[in-house]
C-alpha cells in the first residue's frame, strides 16, 4: 500500500549521484532504497546526496538505511550529504542525533554547492 | 469519557501506513494540535515496528484509548498458533532509535518488558489540556 506513492529517483551529475526520495520511508519501502544506494556505491560514485525535499514520513528504519550508506561512504573515503527541509523529517534527525553525523542541507542547490 | 477502538491486522509492513492513519485520526478526535498528531503518528509506527521488525508471521493487535486529554495505546504481537514465526536477529541501531524516538515524542512508555516482551504500549498527553 504504501509502494504506491514511494518512488526512488536517481540523478547522475559526473561523479556526484543524487537519491532523491519521493513518498514515506518506512519497514515497508525502506528496503528499497537501501537497494538503490548499495547499486549507486557498487557503481563507484564518489559523492551521495540523499534528497529528502519530497519525502514526507520518515522513522528509524529509513534512518538505519541512512547511517549504513554513510557509514559505507566513510569507510570507502566518500561523501555523502543529506537534503532536507520538512520541519517533520528535520525533527527526526534532531531527536536522534543524526544533525551532528550527515552534513545536512535545506536545499538540493545547497548541497551540491557544498 | 473513554473511547476504545482496537485494531488487529496480519503482520505486513505495507499496512503500517494503515496503523499511523488511526494512530493521527484518533489523536486528532482527542484535539492533540498539529505537532502533537505527528508525534503520536510517529511514535505508534515506531511502537509496532519494533515488535514486528525482522518477524514473518504472525498478526499485530493494537488497542487505542481516546480519554479526555490522552491516548494511550497497546500494541501486541501475536504469532500464529500453528506456525510460531521465529524472529531473526535484532537490528540493534534501530531498536535503539525506535527507543530515541519514542521516548522523545511520548509522555509514558514501555518496549516488550521481560514479564510480556511481545507487548508494547505508549502514553501522550495533550498539552493544553483542559482542566
Amino acid at each position: 500500500m504504501a509502494e504506491q506513492d514511494f518512488e526512488v529517483r536517481e540523478h547522475s551529475h559526473a561523479e556526484l549521484e543524487v537519491i532523491s526520495v519521493v513518498g514515506e520511508i518506512d519497514l515497508a519501502t525502506a528496503p528499497q532504497l537501501r537497494t538503490v544506494l548499495d547499486r549507486v556505491l557498487d557503481a563507484g560514485a564518489v559523492s551521495l546526496i540523499v534528497d529528502l525535499s519530497g519525502t514526507t514520513f520518515i522513522d528509524s528504519t529509513a534512518l538505519g538505511v541512512l547511517i549504513g550508506a554513510w557509514k559505507r561512504t566513510q569507510n570507502e573515503g566518500r561523501s555523502m550529504s543529506v537534503v532536507a527541509s520538512d520541519p517533520r523529517i528535520l525533527r527526526v534527525f534532531e531527536i536522534t542525533g543524526l544533525t551532528d553525523l550527515f552534513p545536512l542541507h535545506g536545499t538540493l542547490d545547497e548541497a551540491m554547492a557544498s | 469519557m473513554s473511547e476504545v477502538i482496537e485494531l488487529t491486522m496480519p503482520v505486513d509492513p505495507d499496512l503500517l501506513m494503515v496503523v499511523r492513519f488511526t494512530a493521527a485520526a484518533i489523536a486528532a478526535r482527542a484535539e492533540f494540535d498539529l505537532e502533537e498528531v505527528e508525534d503520536l503518528r510517529l511514535a505508534v509506527d515506531e511502537l509496532c515496528v519494533s515488535l514486528i521488525r525482522n518477524r514473518d508471521g504472525g498478526r499485530l493487535a493494537l488497542c487505542f484509548t481516546r480519554d479526555d486529554d490522552q491516548v494511550d495505546v497497546t500494541c501486541r504481537f501475536v504469532p500464529n498458533a500453528s506456525d510460531p514465526p521465529k524472529r531473526e536477529a535484532l537490528d540493534e541501531l534501530s531498536l535503539s532509535l525506535s527507543l530515541q524516538i519514542i521516548d522523545a515524542l511520548v509522555d509514558e512508555h514501555g518496549l516488550g518488558g521481560p514479564d510480556d516482551p511481545e507487548t508494547s504500549w505508549l502514553r501522550k498527553r495533550r498539552a493544553h489540556a483542559t482542566a
